[in-house]
C-alpha cells in the first residue's frame, strides 16, 4: 500500500504540472476554437525566463524559509511574466494577423507549429542545447515534509502540487466570478453576440492567451525546479498536456485540470504496477504507450471528454 | 500560360542551386580543405576528419575528442619533421545514427582526408562503417564501444578502447561482489542496451538477481524509476546510458533515499554527469576503459598541453582521441614513407601499427580491437562532484 502511495505521490506531482500546462490550450480553444501549439514553448519561455531571475537573487546555498518562499514566488512571477507576454507576442505575431484576414484554420495551426520550432531554436541559440540546465539548489527539494509508514512526500512536491493547485483554484474563481471570466466566457460561448453585448473581443482574446501563458510560464519554473530544463522541454510535455487538456474535454477548465492530474496519476501507477515488488508487470518503456492508451479508450467511451467540451457551461 | 510557373520553378531551382554551392564552398573555406583543386599533387597536405557529436546532448563528449584531436593534429604540425601539412576537418553527426551518413559523406567527398578518429558513437558508427569501409578510409574509433562493432564485416574499423562486453562483465564482476541483488537500468539506446544488457547476462553468471528496466532516454521524470529501484531491496543498480540522463536519474534516487550502489558505463563518466548530479552523484562509480588523464602519470604533458590549448581540463575520451590521432599520424607517416598517401595505403598502414601512446599501446587485431593485454578497463568514483580514478577494476574489493 505504501508502496502503491509512494508512486500516487509522483504521479500528482506530474499530474498537476500537466493541468497547469493544459489550462493553456484549453482556454484558447475555449474562445477560438484553436489548437496552441506554440503554447509548449510558453512554458519552455517561463522556466529559461524565471532561471534568469532566480539565478541572479539565490546561489547553492540553503536559505532561511522565508528566503525560500521569496525565491520561489519570484521563480514563480518571473516565469509568469515572461510566460505571458512570450503568450501576449504569439497571438499578437501569430494569430491576430490571420485572424483579421480570416485565414483557414489550417493556417493557424501551421502558425502555431511554425512559431514553436521558432521560439524553441531561439531558446537554443540564446542559452544552449544540453539537457541538463538546473536551478541553484537554494533550498533541501528532498527533505521529506510527510514521512508515515514509508510513504513520504518531499519538500520540492509538496511546493509543486501546493502551488499549482493554488493557481488553479484562482484560475477557477476568475473564470467563474469576474468580469474578465464573464467576458472570457461569453466570447468561448458565442464570441458575435458577446460583440454585440459590448465586449471586445480582440482584448478578451489577448486577455486569454496571457492568463494561460502565465500559467504555462508558472509551470515552466516549477518543472524546471523539479527536473531541470532545456530548448526542448516543452515539446513532451506539451503533447501530454495537450491530451490531459482532451482527456478532460478540451474548452474546459475544470475539465483540464482533472484530465491532467488523471494523465499524470496513471502515468506514474499503471507502468509501475505492481507496487511494491521490484520487477513491474508492464515496464516504465511503456509510460507513454500508457498515456495515450488511456486516452483513446476514454475518447472511444466520451468522445468530448471526462467533463464534456464548453468553456461556458461547465466553469 | 504554361510557361509561366515552370519559369517560375525554374528561377526557384535556379536560386536553391545557388544558396546550395553558397553552402557547399563556405564550407570548405571554413575547412580550409583543397577538394575544389581535385588531383593536385602540389600539395603535401592531407586531411584528418573527426566524426563525432558536435552539438546535441551528448556534445561533451564530441568536444572532448575533437580537442584531443585538434592537440595531436597541431603538435604534429608544430614538430616540424612531418614532411607534409594536417588538417583537422570536423564532421557533426550529433551521435544520431540518422545523421550519421550526412556526416560520411561530408568527410568522403573531401578528396584530402585519408583517415577518419571516429565515429565517436556505436550508433553512427553502425550506420556508416560500411560506407568507410567501401571507401577504404580508415577509421579509429576512440570511444565507439558496441560490441558487435567488430564483428559486422567493417574491413576499416578500429576502436583504441575496450568493447561493452569486456568492460561490462568486469563491472559486473565487481558488482557481483558488492550486491546480492542488482537493478540494472538502460536508456534504450544502442549503446546503452548493449552495456546493460552484458552487465545482466554476467551478473546472472554470477548468481546475482537481477531486475531489468529500460527508460527511454527522452524521459525527464526519473522519480517512478527511483522510486522502483528504492523499493526493490536492490543493493546496487547500474545505469546503462548517457551522462545527462544519468545526472538526472542522480537526482532523483537520492530525491527517492536509494542507499545503495549506484554505477554507470563509460557513457556516464563525464563532466557533464559531475555538473548535472551535483552532490547526488557523490558515491556513483563507474567503468570506463578510459584513462583519467589529469592524474594518470604518463600523461602530465598532454595534460598540460590541452589545458593551455583549450583552457579546460581533458575529459573523458580526450586523451584517447589524442592516441588515435597520434596513430593515425603515424599511419600516414609510414604511407608516406612506403611511397604514397592514399586512402588505401593509409587504411592498410593502421592494420600494422604498433605505436605506444599515453593511454595504452595501439596494435589491432585482425578485427580492429586492440590485442587483449591493451585493453584495461578502470573504475572510477565521484567524490565531493569530482570523478577520479580507482584503479584497474579486477584488482578492487
Amino acid at each position: 500500500m505504501q508502496d502503491f502511495l509512494n508512486f500516487l505521490v509522483l504521479g500528482l506531482t506530474r499530474g498537476s504540472m500537466y493541468a497547469l500546462i493544459a489550462l493553456g490550450y484549453t482556454l484558447v480553444y475555449g474562445v477560438l476554437q484553436l489548437i496552441n501549439f506554440a503554447h509548449s514553448e510558453v512554458f519552455m519561455s517561463g522556466a529559461f525566463g524565471s532561471y534568469l531571475v532566480v539565478n541572479l537573487v539565490a546561489g547553492d546555498t540553503f536559505l532561511p524559509w522565508y528566503g525560500v518562499i521569496g525565491v520561489l514566488l519570484l521563480g514563480m512571477v518571473s516565469g509568469g511574466i515572461v510566460g505571458a507576454i512570450v503568450a501576449y507576442g504569439l497571438e499578437r505575431v501569430a494569430y491576430r494577423p490571420l485572424r483579421r484576414r480570416g485565414a483557414p484554420k489550417l493556417a493557424f495551426l501551421i502558425s502555431a507549429i511554425g512559431m514553436s520550432f521558432f521560439l524553441s531554436q531561439l531558446a537554443g541559440k540564446m542559452f544552449n542545447r544540453q539537457k541538463n540546465n538546473f536551478f541553484p539548489e537554494y533550498f533541501d527539494a528532498n527533505k521529506r515534509i510527510i514521512e508515515v509508514n514509508g510513504v513520504h512526500v518531499t519538500l520540492l512536491q509538496v511546493i509543486i502540487i501546493g502551488s499549482a493547485l493554488a493557481m488553479m483554484l484562482f484560475l477557477d474563481q476568475l473564470v467563474s466570478q469576474t468580469k474578465l471570466g464573464r467576458s472570457i466566457r461569453g466570447v468561448a460561448e458565442d464570441a458575435p453576440t458577446a460583440a454585440l453585448m459590448g465586449i471586445d473581443i480582440d482584448r478578451t482574446i489577448a486577455r486569454t492567451f496571457i492568463i494561460g501563458g502565465a500559467l504555462g510560464g508558472a509551470a515552466g519554473f516549477l518543472f524546471g525546479t523539479a527536473f531541470g530544463f532545456f530548448n526542448t522541454m516543452g515539446f513532451i510535455p506539451g503533447v501530454k498536456a495537450f491530451a490531459a487538456a482532451v482527456l478532460g474535454g478540451i474548452g474546459n477548465i475544470r475539465g483540464a485540470m482533472l484530465g491532467g492530474l488523471l494523465l499524470g496519476v496513471v502515468e506514474a501507477l499503471v507502468p509501475s504496477a505492481p507496487w511494491g515488488t521490484s520487477q513491474s508487470w508492464i515496464g516504465l518503456q511503456w509510460t507513454d504507450v500508457v498515456a495515450f492508451v488511456v486516452l483513446v479508450l476514454v475518447l472511444v467511451f466520451r468522445p468530448s471528454g471526462i467533463l464534456g467540451e464548453r468553456l461556458g457551461r461547465a466553469a | 500560360m504554361r510557361t509561366r510557373p515552370l519559369a517560375k520553378l525554374a528561377a526557384i531551382g535556379l536560386v536553391g542551386a545557388l544558396a546550395l554551392t553558397g553552402c557547399g564552398s563556405s564550407d570548405k573555406k571554413s575547412d580550409g580543405g583543397l577538394s575544389n583543386s581535385g588531383g593536385s599533387k602540389s600539395s603535401d597536405s592531407y586531411t584528418i576528419a573527426f566524426q563525432g557529436p558536435l552539438s546535441g546532448d551528448n556534445q561533451q563528449l564530441g568536444i572532448n575528442e575533437v580537442n584531443g584531436a585538434q592537440l595531436a593534429i597541431d603538435q604534429a604540425n608544430k614538430s616540424g619533421d612531418l614532411g607534409f601539412k594536417l588538417k583537422l576537418l570536423k564532421a557533426d553527426d550529433i551521435g544520431d545514427q540518422s545523421k550519421a551518413p550526412a556526416a560520411a559523406a561530408q568527410v568522403l567527398q573531401d578528396s584530402t582526408v585519408v583517415g577518419v578518429i571516429g565515429p565517436a558513437f556505436s550508433g553512427p558508427t553502425k550506420a556508416v562503417a560500411k560506407t568507410y569501409g567501401d571507401a577504404n578510409m580508415g577509421l579509429i574509433s576512440p570511444s565507439a564501444t558496441n560490441p558487435d562493432l567488430t564483428s559486422q564485416g567493417f574491413t576499416t574499423f578500429h576502436r583504441v578502447v575496450p568493447a561493452d562486453n569486456i568492460e561490462g562483465v568486469q563491472a559486473a564482476d565487481w558488482l557481483a561482489k558488492k550486491a546480492k541483488k542488482v537493478f540494472v537500468i538502460d536508456d534504450l539506446s544502442e549503446y546503452g542496451k548493449g552495456a546493460a544488457d552484458v552487465v545482466r547476462a554476467q551478473l546472472k553468471k554470477d548468481n546475482i538477481a537481477v531486475v531489468s528496466e529500460g527508460v527511454d532516454q527522452k524521459t525527464d521524470d526519473y522519480g517512478p524509476i527511483a522510486t522502483q529501484v528504492a523499493q526493490s531491496g536492490a543493493q546496487a543498480m547500474f545505469y546503462g546510458g548517457y551522462d545527462a540522463q544519468a545526472g538526472k536519474l542522480a537526482k532523483a534516487l537520492k530525491s527517492a533515499n536509494f542507499t545503495g550502489i549506484a554505477m554507470g558505463g563509460n557513457g556516464v563518466k563525464s563532466s557533464v554527469f559531475e555538473k548535472g548530479a551535483g552532490a547526488a552523484g557523490d558515491g556513483w562509480y563507474f567503468s570506463c576503459g578510459c584513462l583519467d588523464a589529469v592524474t594518470a602519470p604518463g600523461a602530465k604533458d598532454f595534460t598540460t598541453a590541452y589545458k593551455t590549448a583549450f583552457n579546460a581540463d581533458p575529459s573523458t575520451y580526450s586523451p584517447e582521441a589524442y592516441d588515435a590521432t597520434n596513430a593515425m599520424i603515424e599511419a600516414i607517416k609510414t604511407a608516406k614513407k612506403d611511397g604514397s598517401v592514399t586512402r588505401e595505403s593509409v587504411a592498410k598502414a593502421i592494420t600494422g601499427l604498433d605505436y605506444k601512446g599515453i593511454t595504452t599501446t595501439i596494435k589491432f587485431q585482425a578485427n580492429g580491437e586492440l590485442e587483449e593485454a591493451s585493453q584495461v578497463i578502470n573504475l572510477f568514483k565521484q567524490a565531493g562532484g569530482k570523478i577520479s580514478v580507482v584503479g584497474d577494476i579486477r584488482e578492487q574489493n
